[in-house]
């Protein structure tokens, strides 16, 4: 679904929405959406319809975008706002019960979907400066200069959350693996 | 568990969550909604501020009833400026009024006195009708003497304006009058014997002048 951009065809779509073309935004909607709601999918625990909050983030990025100051790439900005709306929104539903869709027992895997689930409750219950760096780590496959950049820290403190995030969640996996 | 195998983990978990449900996106839609919000935006502010002037009204307004429970010394204190108010408009008032009533007696004056000064004088006046019955009483005399020939009626007059009015204008021309009669008299005596008619004629003259 995400068309491969060219290095300098995102710098291009900003430039033209800069100057009144809107449709530039819906080539940037069209290239990203699909990356967008996956990571807020993640972020928000894989609840399967992310629909309103990729719509709140590509309206901040609608109206901020103008103001985008390019010093970095506008994946990475769009993350960074896909960050900021799943944490408000998470805090906005913090105590609703989410349900998770059931999943198809995968027969290539020795676990089940209820070990599926168990991960994904693992995940989704760690506190969000764990959590985000493990779904843009293990998940989205950033590099980890960009994750630093995404969560606004520094790569040591990133190195530091990361190890702490994996020591929690062997701790609670650990007995899918016993 | 090592890293690798948590991240294969967390990867093989995330496969079988399956991708999130198609989004559909567009522009036109996020227009519609940037409007929305900033409507909202907006709204919040100007009724916070309707509201707020609804409740500086009404505040106003019960301040303003007399029955308002709240404020009673307020309402006093409004209550003593007004009678301050009442006061000081009333003193002016009167001092309107009594400025007024000055002009309207000054100007009755001025109608007097233009009035009074409009009256001629008495004794000017008497003046000037003793001088016209003298001048009456000669020009009478010198009627009879000059065109009626009748020189006794004439030194009578004569001889009356000199008694009534002794310091008019019109008696020094009497005593003239009766000069020149008489010199008309000495002259006529001077042909014949006149003597006794010009003697008369002072002696009358003289009784006229000591009867006044």
């Amino acid at each position: 679904m995400a068309v491969m951009a060219e290095p300098n065809d995102d710098e291009l779509l900003v430039e033209r929405f800069s100057r009144g073309d809107e449709s530039a935004f819906e080539r940037i909607v069209e290239r990203y959406s699909a990356e967008v709601a996956a990571l807020a999918n993640r972020l928000l625990g894989w609840p399967g319809d992310v629909e309103d909050v990729t719509q709140d983030i590509f309206l901040a990025a609608f109206l901020g975008l103008k103001k985008f100051r390019r010093d970095c790439k506008l994946k990475t900005w769009l993350f960074t706002i896909t960050i900021n709306k799943c944490r408000s929104f998470r805090h906005r539903r913090l105590l609703r019960l989410r349900r998770l869709p059931q999943s198809p027992r995968n027969r290539d895997s020795p676990m089940n979907a209820e070990d599926f689930d168990h991960v994904r409750r693992a995940v989704a219950a760690l506190p969000a400066k764990y959590r985000e760096p493990v779904v843009l780590m293990y998940l989205q496959e950033l590099p980890t200069e960009e994750i630093a950049r995404v969560l606004g820290v520094s790569k040591n403190a990133l190195h530091v959350r990361l190890s702490r995030a994996r020591d929690r969640l062997k701790n609670d996996l650990a007995e899918l693996w016993e | 568990m090592t890293e690798d195998k948590l991240e294969r983990l967390l990867q093989e978990t995330d496969r079988t969550a399956g991708p999130p449900a198609e989004v559909h996106v567009s522009v036109a839609g996020l227009r519609r909604r940037a409007r929305r919000r900033m409507f909202v935006r907006l709204a919040s502010p100007v009724a916070a501020a309707a509201v707020l002037l609804l409740a500086v009204g009404l505040w106003n307004h019960v301040i303003r009833t007399p029955d308002g429970n709240d404020g009673p010394e307020k309402i006093a204190s409004l209550e003593a400026q007004v009678k301050q108010l009442t006061a000081r408009t009333d003193a002016a008032l009167s001092l309107i009024h009594e400025v007024l009533e000055e002009e309207r007696r000054q100007q009755r004056l001025d109608e007097l006195e233009a009035q009074l000064a409009s009256i001629p004088d008495p004794l000017e006046e008497m003046q000037k009708q003793v001088d016209k019955t003298a001048f009456i009483l000669v020009y009478q005399a010198d009627r009879l003497y000059m065109e009626m020939n009748q020189t006794d009626s004439a030194i009578e007059n004569y001889n009356r304006v000199i008694k009534l009015f002794p310091e008019n204008r019109w008696a020094k021309v009497a005593r003239q009058r009766l000069e020149e009669i008489e010199d008309k008299k000495s002259d006529k005596s001077d042909s014949s014997d006149k003597s006794d008619s010009k003697g008369d004629l002072r002696w009358k003259s003289q009784n006229a002048s000591s009867s006044c």
